[in-house]
């Protein structure tokens, strides 16, 4: 801050030297280091962001191979950062003639692209990044009291006013430019989203098409009417249920011990257990499923009810253990001095406290082991034994390529758990962030 | 996917049964013969050598359905033969309404048959029936002496009984099953009963042992921390330590599909193969290319996304925080498929482009389209741990910076970002393990293709998704368990290094 006065003052005395024009001229150039208007700060950072969305429409248009609307992508780009290279800095007045030059430019282009381009979302959306920035600079750059600073015409009062304005108008435009940035990030998450409901609802295997055009029924009447979901559900039921108990019985002491008790090997222990959620699960692929084999356990829920509970194991005690930690000490002691045994402490005092921690803990490994999808390939090869995510992919290679099914499908395996997921979201990364990440 | 039904449909428009793994080795699954014999009901028989098994013969027949077919008979003989009546009969398929029978499964019935994929309709005495308007039926043919040329053919019959195809001039099809006899021997589950026994054994030794030296040192308030830890470290033992030696041992033995239990020592001769092979460089360079770009966007991205939630005031910051969640709420390999379908040539995203480009066709688009599609998925994760540390960053630091006049980059750059490189650190470690090991993405997109040369990793195979290939689509067991081991000890050093250079050794420890 200190540097931006003193470079102001010298401007200033400079520009006093250099011209001997009077007021103005001078306050102008003290307006120029003191104040910018909000808008052309927002411009300044705005412009080299756009100018990269027309980079990525360029290498859409190089992907589609049509030329005109290449060469316009282009030209948008070049000119957004000519413009922001010449933004005005409220004392140069041909900043603002030039800024207004490029920014009526890219406005033609923009109008002339539009007219070229078919009237598709992409199309619109693409355009809109060479109008909008363009149409928003131009007028800036002409109107208002942003208008008259690119001009230099600002004087101390303008400035002064200009400087109450910012604190209002800053954050505004700044809130503007998070929620379009937001609502992109937004638009690229929902887009697999949208489509797969649309296919599930239309008719047919078609991929493309417009979104809504048709709507049926028949997807969910034959996903839902047919055997082999069923199947395929009860299996993983079966299979995500089992896991979640055997894992909270071996996860629940081994979690309390280590929040409690400081014993001979404790450090070694805990370490090993985090060592091991760092294994490559490949390592253990092929002789899981030498043992799993052997033992003729493939094709059965036990057999990958055994493998997800031990591989979940090691972050469900690391959940649970800080969980655990949350729970006061003092409790625990009180109830040992009223003469209950320590076994007793660990299941009427300490468990039912933790009771919302050991359900968050049962949600995390039910979802791990009702969504895994390499150890369930590996270890069913028949169509019976499939759990839900190997089945589901199987649909996908299938002669015709049941998309339609495959979407229905998907929607009805998905909604509950992304229900579930939303409303404990905040619980499952506070366990997360406590087993594994901190570690 | 595309490149197997081409390759079979070129030889007689059939297109054979096979196993779900045929995917890019098409070439594999066995030459199909094919015979139509002269006439109006002609159809065209298969010989399914991919699906041969021990004294069985797999044959496919694809028909026109016609309303005078009542029924199929399958003849067979030792030798060549033209007329039905120096063939046997082996069996019968009849031509009915299916809709009150039931499809049998597969391993209730000893001569398995099918139809459209799935096991046949079955009538009241167990003979298999298919529906009027089906095109086409297979069966394994049983009772087929092995490593002896048997010559097949099907005949069409009418309501009659009577052939509806010349019977003096029958071509049929060629067939042969070489598959050993693998009933017996039944698997010896003794070593791996007692190596497990073993494993147990010793960490019950192990935690006795610890428990008597805190009884020694006279820690009486931990006695019962033993015995609450010993299950899961039982457990661990047994299905982690266990199989990770086990995996080290195949490593050195000869270990492949058609061995179980008595695997051969031979040495380094697994992890020559590995070195001898052409691809091992370029899918090494791959997979850290692919992880390294992954962990590098979703930090980045991440980090974008946290920040912007995390401003004061936003408006609809749960709605936002929620949506942007859904990647990882979604499973992943919904969402992983339904990219794949976007990606397709007449999908999603070409629609919007208005093109017809297959994405995963050319080694290169198909590098970047199963990386785009990581960082899709790896995002919210980051987004939600960096967001959890940005807020439990001081808000007065904030305060006291604004007062000060720092512009908001430099509050980013000098206040939030030396600060958050405590979580940063660990989590960019965890997230590039992850993406290394990753497997659903690749395989569930392109399954390693664009296909590369027979036995190497195709272009966007990475490591993993190459062991998963060279397991348990080669059977070569004893090689990925070397390719395993390999890809261990290169995390190892990585992470090692990693730690090393970022000083964060007492961060993760």
């Amino acid at each position: 801050m200190n540097g931006g006065v003193s470079e102001g003052l010298s401007g200033d005395v400079s520009g006093g030297a250099g011209s001997i024009t009077g007021g103005a001229g001078r306050t102008g150039s003290l307006a120029e280091r003191w104040y910018v208007p909000a808008e052309i700060q927002a411009l300044r950072v705005w412009i080299p962001f756009a100018a990269l969305v027309n980079l990525i429409v360029l290498a859409g248009e190089a992907l589609r191979g049509g030329g005109s609307a290449q060469l316009g992508a282009l030209g948008g780009m070049v000119l957004l950062v000519m413009l922001w290279w010449w933004l005005p800095d409220g004392r140069r007045r041909w900043r603002r003639t030039v800024g207004r030059g490029l920014a009526a430019a890219m406005l033609v282009l923009g109008a002339l692209s539009l007219l070229q381009r078919d009237a598709s979302f992409y199309d619109l959306w693409a355009t809109s990044w060479l109008v909008a920035p363009s149409a928003l600079a131009l007028y800036w750059l002409s109107a208002g009291l942003s208008g008259s600073w690119c001009a230099g015409a600002s004087d101390a009062r303008s400035a002064e006013l200009g400087l109450t304005r910012n604190r209002r108008l800053g954050p505004r435009l700044e809130t503007f430019a998070l929620h379009t940035f937001l609502l992109h990030a937004v638009a690229i998450v929902v887009a697999p989203v949208v489509w797969i409901v649309d296919v599930s609802i239309s008719p047919g295997n078609i991929l493309g098409g417009a979104i809504g055009d048709a709507f049926t029924l028949e997807h969910f009447r034959v996903v839902l009417g047919g055997e082999t979901f069923w199947l395929w559900t009860r299996n993983s039921m079966i299979v995500a249920l089992g896991t979640t108990l055997v894992g909270l019985l071996l996860a629940i002491p081994a979690g309390y011990a280590f929040s409690r008790y400081r014993f001979a090997g404790s450090k070694g222990a805990m370490f090993v257990f985090m060592l091991v959620q760092m294994f490559p699960g490949i390592i253990i692929l092929v002789p899981y499923f030498m043992v799993m084999k052997t033992l003729g356990l493939l094709n059965t829920s036990i057999g990958l009810i055994i493998a997800y509970s031990v591989t979940a194991l090691p972050l469900c005690v690391w959940m649970l253990k800080g969980f655990f930690d949350a729970v006061p000490r003092a409790l625990e002691e009180a109830a040992l001095l009223d003469g209950c045994t320590q076994v007793g402490v660990f299941f009427f005092v300490v468990l039912p406290l933790s009771l919302p921690a050991v359900a968050i803990t049962a949600l995390f490994s039910f979802l791990t082991a009702w969504n895994e999808f390499l150890l369930a390939l590996v270890f069913n090869t028949s169509n019976d034994s499939y759990t839900l995510p190997v089945g589901l992919a199987s649909m996908i290679p299938a002669t015709g390529q049941l998309w339609g099914d495959f979407a229905a499908a998907s929607i009805v395996v998905s909604i509950p758990v992304v229900v579930l997921f939303v409303l404990f979201q905040r619980a499952l990364i506070q366990g997360l962030s406590a087993g594994g990440v901190k570690g | 996917m595309r490149s197997a039904a081409l390759a079979s449909a070129g030889v007689c428009g059939t297109v054979a049964v096979a196993g779900r793994r045929v995917a890019r080795y098409a070439g594999t699954a066995g030459l199909l013969l094919c015979s139509a014999a002269a006439g109006v009901h002609a159809q065209q028989v298969s010989v399914d050598d991919a699906a041969q098994a021990y004294r069985q013969i797999h044959i496919d027949v694809d028909y026109a359905p016609d309303e005078a077919i009542a029924g199929f008979e399958i003849r067979y003989a030792s030798q060549a033969f033209e007329t039905t009546g120096d063939a046997e009969l082996h069996s019968t398929v009849r031509v009915a309404d299916t809709a009150d029978l039931e499809r049998v499964p597969d391993d209730a019935v000893f001569e398995r048959c099918w139809s459209n994929g799935l096991p046949i309709h079955r009538d009241g005495a167990g003979n298999p029936v298919v529906s009027p308007d089906a095109s086409n039926w297979s069966c394994a043919l049983t009772g087929m002496a092995p490593g002896v040329e048997q010559w097949i053919a099907v005949v069409t019959v009418g309501a009659d009984g009577a052939p509806l195809v010349d019977p003096e001039r029958l071509q049929p099809v060629v067939g042969r099953t070489d598959v050993p006899d693998e009933r017996t021997p039944p698997p010896d589950t003794r070593p791996v009963l007692f190596a497990l026994g073993m494993v147990i054994l010793s960490a019950i030794v192990l935690l006795a042992f610890l428990r008597w030296q805190d009884a020694r040192r006279g820690r009486s308030k931990s006695r019962l921390a033993h015995i609450y830890v010993a299950p899961a470290l039982i457990a661990l033992a047994t299905l982690t330590f266990y199989p990770i030696l086990y995996g080290m041992w195949l490593a050195f033995t000869n270990a492949d599909q058609s061995r179980l239990g008595d695997e051969a020592w031979i040495g380094l001769a697994n992890f020559a193969a590995v070195f001898a092979s052409s691809g091992l460089w370029r899918v090494t360079l791959f997979t850290f290319v692919w992880a390294v770009s992954n962990v590098f966007a979703h930090v980045f991205l991440g980090l974008v996304l946290a920040v912007a939630l995390n401003r004061r005031g936003l408006r609809g910051r749960t709605v936002y925080r929620t949506i942007l969640l859904l990647p990882w709420a979604i499973p992943g390999y919904i969402s992983v498929l339904a990219w794949n379908g976007m990606l397709q040539p007449d999908g999603l995203a070409n629609a919007l482009l208005g093109t017809a480009i297959d994405f995963f066709a050319g080694a290169g688009s198909a590098r970047v389209v199963v990386i785009l599609v990581n960082i899709w998925l790896g995002v919210p994760f980051m987004m939600m741990v960096l967001s959890g540390a940005l807020q439990a960053l001081p808000s007065n630091m904030y305060e006291a910076a604004e007062i000060d006049g720092v512009s908001r980059w430099d509050q980013f750059r000098y206040l939030t970002f030396p600060n958050l490189k405590g979580t940063l650190v660990p989590v960019s470690l965890l997230s590039f393990i992850w993406t290394f090991n990753s497997f659903n993405t690749i395989y569930l997109l392109t399954r390693g293709n664009p296909y590369v040369g027979f036995g190497e990793p195709g272009a966007t195979d990475t490591l993993i998704t190459h062991v998963f290939a060279v397991a348990f689509e080669y059977g070569r067991y004893g090689v990925a368990a070397a390719w395993s081991v390999l890809i261990f000890l290169m995390l190892i050093g990585f992470s090692w290094l990693y730690l090393r250079r970022t000083g964060a050794m007492e961060a993760a420890t």
